[in-house]
């Protein structure tokens, strides 16, 4: 049979954001495939060197459109580590809070996408309209949908006011029920489960070897998760579980990651209950002082490092970030390897790619 | 006759315009169910023309290297088939031609769009479109078969090749609805891969080949192969109909014709429904689902319907 | 036979969802047309308190995209010019202001398709 390349992307109506891919087709089963990035690189780490401390908050928050406040977090958990400040309880809380609901956020998200590729628009709708729920929720908080500008060196900018708690207690509740329901569609309805299962396996030593993490690692068997590793903001003081499962396939991802989802519901009621009365934030100074610090947190989709090293001037000497995209991204070619066709989409999808997060 | 009760009929009432009406309102049933199914408001009713009207209206592009007289007629055979077989198929009160053997006539002019559209996607020759072609006539294989197979459950039955015989059988036996409601299923099945909608749209998965030996086209030959598609509905569901609940209505009256538009749109609301509620199959999964299934099942209800 | 039951359920598993989601209120807002509401912090332009600000240059320092410029020739006078189509509305200027001048609040400009009107003489004290 003869061989025939095919595009994907970097525009195609698979991808949301710009990558390339070019599979070689033998009929319908992949043969081979090479994967091309950098479409969306901004130059952030670089750009990052000459502006101040602060207005790299800001900075930051533009690497990803999904999880724009978890990379803002880590970001100010390292300069706050740096100037040795410490961080009030009630700041650090609505920290977590906006951290769980970003979680929940991206995940109906990435649900969302995965079933627009199967062709199950259904489940996208039900799932893009529950999102919408959480985002009216972090707008009502921060005044954002998507960039929320929630953190700052020191603490948080907003404080949780009465209004916006029984706001949230309300969308939460509603917001279990959907989720639930969710869990269970996607437990139950047979012609998802026919086109996730068995596709994109990655065995736990693939998981070791290339070095994955977030949920595809805890799709198969792989037990980390940092909120409960290396607890950071108030992580230690909440309680959750880190759900784990041994399929290693597309549908365990996807099945991971509403059971994620729940649990985030179940750690933003648990903050509304426990969040301590006080200060928000704490005032920092402009100059760093010198040296380098590293810091990790538990984004939506894996782990996120920050390493920033300072020469105590007002600008970070050096910025590096390591998204969880890049270190998914490269399982990509042994996925689609002996794939159907119509597989690709499925895997493409399941790896849950944020380009801009990976190019930066 | 005189001349313009003639064109009043191909154009007007019987015939063009008024099919063209039918199609382009059950296409919007479609989507508005579909919206509503998903929590989404929908188009307004107008909708189906505005688009038919638009891409009428747009400028036609091909690719550089496709043979533009061979990539035009495609569309417009497709078309024509389709609308000489709705010219078979007594849609309401539409007195039409009946002959023995009818039926076989409308199942081959309704095939004929199906295997245009596989050559479409090879005389364009962008990637996708011979993927999404290949696709088209790996599923035109199974499907084809399924839909033939089980709907000749009712031609066994009444022991006639004519529509309107199929009909009249009914009549006196009753609708074959409930005795054969197995084989309604199957062909209802095998009309959604003749489709190419809901689960079995993989020849134009979005996600996948874009959309399918379609992606070249625009303008009016899109236009065109839309229309078909729509057309093609209307031919199917009407059959199905005529088939199975061949009893419900009296031919030529008022009455008749309502029945007949109340079946046609539950049977849209059941196309809708089944398209809202499945994910896409792969290809190999049809055929095998198909072959190793439904055309065994389908075989099976025809020995029982012949020995009974 | 509740097992084969549930397992035939699996078959038309979205079948209830969708008949209830078909009867209850499409979820589709702004369509036709709705008022839009804001949430209490949303931040739609920036505006200042004339008598607060000092000049003291704290939020255009700050602001991480430069869309802050300030004139100043001496204490007295000096005037603070905001442009708003580099603006990100991120509110550092807020956070960065130490007199209370410098705020956002949830009004908006109309769109416009040329550059001069974005941009924003914020206020203007003394002789230029
Ligand atoms: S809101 Fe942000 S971008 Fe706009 S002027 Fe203030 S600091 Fe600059
Ligand atoms: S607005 Fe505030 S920070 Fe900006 S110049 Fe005036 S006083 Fe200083």
């Amino acid at each position: 049979m003869s061989r025939m390349v095919i595009p994907i992307g970097p525009q195609h109506p698979l991808l949301k954001e710009p990558l390339s891919f070019l599979l070689t087709l033998e009929g319908e089963t992949v043969m081979d495939s090479s994967m091309r990035l950098g479409y969306v690189h901004r130059g952030i780490e670089k750009l990052a060197e000459q502006r101040t401390y602060v207005q790299n908050v800001v900075l930051t928050e533009r690497i990803c459109g999904i999880c724009s406040h978890i990379h803002t977090t880590t970001y100010c958990q390292a300069v706050e580590s740096l100037l040795g400040l410490e961080v009030p309880q009630r700041g650090l809380y609505i920290r977590t809070l906006m951290c769980e609901l970003e979680r929940i956020h991206s995940h109906l998200l990435w649900m969302g996408v995965l079933a627009k590729n199967i062709g199950l628009d259904t489940i996208f709708m039900y799932t893009w309209r529950d999102r919408e729920i959480i985002l009216n929720v972090m707008e009502e908080i921060s005044g954002g949908r998507v960039s929320h500008a929630v953190n700052t060196i020191g603490g948080v900018r907003n404080d949780l006011t009465k209004d916006q708690m029984n706001m949230l207690k309300e969308s939460l509740a509603l917001l279990r029920k959907r989720v639930e329901e969710l869990l269970r569609s996607i437990e139950k309805e047979r012609s998802f489960k026919i086109r996730t299962q068995k596709v994109g396996y990655l065995s736990l030593d693939d998981i070791k070897r290339y070095c994955v993490v977030g949920p595809v690692a805890r799709a198969s068997g792989m037990d980390i998760d940092l909120r409960r590793d290396a607890p950071y903001a108030v992580y230690d003081q909440l309680d959750f579980e880190v759900p784990l499962m041994f399929e290693g396939d597309v549908w365990a991802r996807s099945k991971i990651r509403v059971l994620e989802a729940v649990q985030s519901i179940h750690i933003c009621e648990q903050i509304i209950n426990a969040i301590p009365q006080g200060p928000v934030s704490v005032k920092a100074p402009r100059r760093v002082p010198a040296g380098e610090v590293v810091s990790r947190s538990e984004a939506p989709r894996g782990e996120v490092v920050y390493y920033v090293r300072s020469d105590g001037s007002q600008n970070p000497m050096r910025l590096k970030v390591r998204t969880p995209t890049l270190t998914n991204l490269v399982t990509l070619p042994k996925q689609l390897k002996g794939l159907q066709m119509a597989d690709v989409s499925v895997v493409i999808a399941g790896a849950d790619l944020c380009i801009a997060c990976g190019d930066r | 006759m005189n001349i313009t009760e003639f064109l009043f009929n191909i154009l007007i009432f019987p015939g063009f315009l008024f099919l063209l009406a039918l199609a382009l309102g059950l296409d919007w049933l479609d989507r508005k169910l579909i919206a509503r199914f998903q929590g989404r408001v929908g188009p307004p009713w107008y909708q189906p023309w505005a688009d038919l009207l638009k891409l009428f209206a747009k400028e036609d592009i091909l690719p550089a290297g496709t043979n533009v007289v061979f990539t035009s007629l495609l569309p417009l055979l497709s078309f024509a088939s389709v609308m000489t077989a709705l010219f078979y198929i007594p849609i309401a009160f539409r007195r039409v031609p009946s002959f023995q053997g009818d039926f076989i006539v409308i199942m081959f002019l309704l095939s004929v769009p199906s295997l245009l559209y596989f050559l479409a996607g090879w005389a364009t020759k962008g990637v996708y479109s011979i993927i999404g072609g290949n696709r088209s006539l790996l599923q035109y294989f199974s499907y084809e078969v399924l839909f033939l197979l089980a709907i000749s459950g009712t031609i066994i039955t009444s022991n006639s090749w004519s529509i309107e015989g199929i009909r009249q059988a009914q009549f006196e036996q009753g609708a074959f609805i409930l005795p054969q409601i197995f084989g309604f299923l199957l062909a209802l099945s095998g009309l959604i891969g003749k489709l190419k909608r809901g689960p079995l749209d993989i020849p134009k998965a979005n996600s996948e080949v874009i959309a399918g030996p379609l992606t070249e086209f625009s303008g009016k030959k899109l236009a065109l192969w839309i229309l078909t598609n729509e057309l093609q509905t209307v031919a199917g569901l009407s059959l199905l109909i005529y088939c199975y609940f061949g009893n419900l209505w009296q031919m030529n009256k008022l009455s008749g014709f309502l029945i007949f538009s109340v079946l046609l749109v539950l049977m849209q609301c059941l196309l809708s429904a089944i398209s809202a509620m499945y994910a896409r199959l792969r290809i190999d999964q049809l055929i095998r689902l198909n072959w190793y299934l439904l055309i065994p099942l389908s075989l099976l209800h025809n020995l029982y319907l012949i020995i009974k | 036979m509740k097992k084969i039951l549930n397992h035939l359920r699996t078959f038309i598993y979205l079948l209830p969802n969708i008949t209830s989601v078909f009867f209850s209120k499409a979820e589709t807002i702004k369509y036709p047309q709705e008022p839009s509401n804001y949430s209490s912090g949303f931040r739609g332009s920036v505006r200042i308190n004339q008598q607060n600000c000092v000049g003291c240059n704290a939020c255009v320092r700050d602001c991480p995209v430069s869309a802050l410029q300030l004139i100043k020739v001496s204490k007295e006078s000096f005037s603070l010019i905001h442009q708003q189509d580099l603006c990100t509305y991120c509110g550092q200027c807020q956070l960065s202001c130490k007199f209370n001048a410098i705020y956002l609040d949830n009004t908006y400009n109309q769109p416009s398709a040329d550059r001069k009107n974005f941009r924003v003489v914020l206020l203007k004290k003394g002789k230029l």
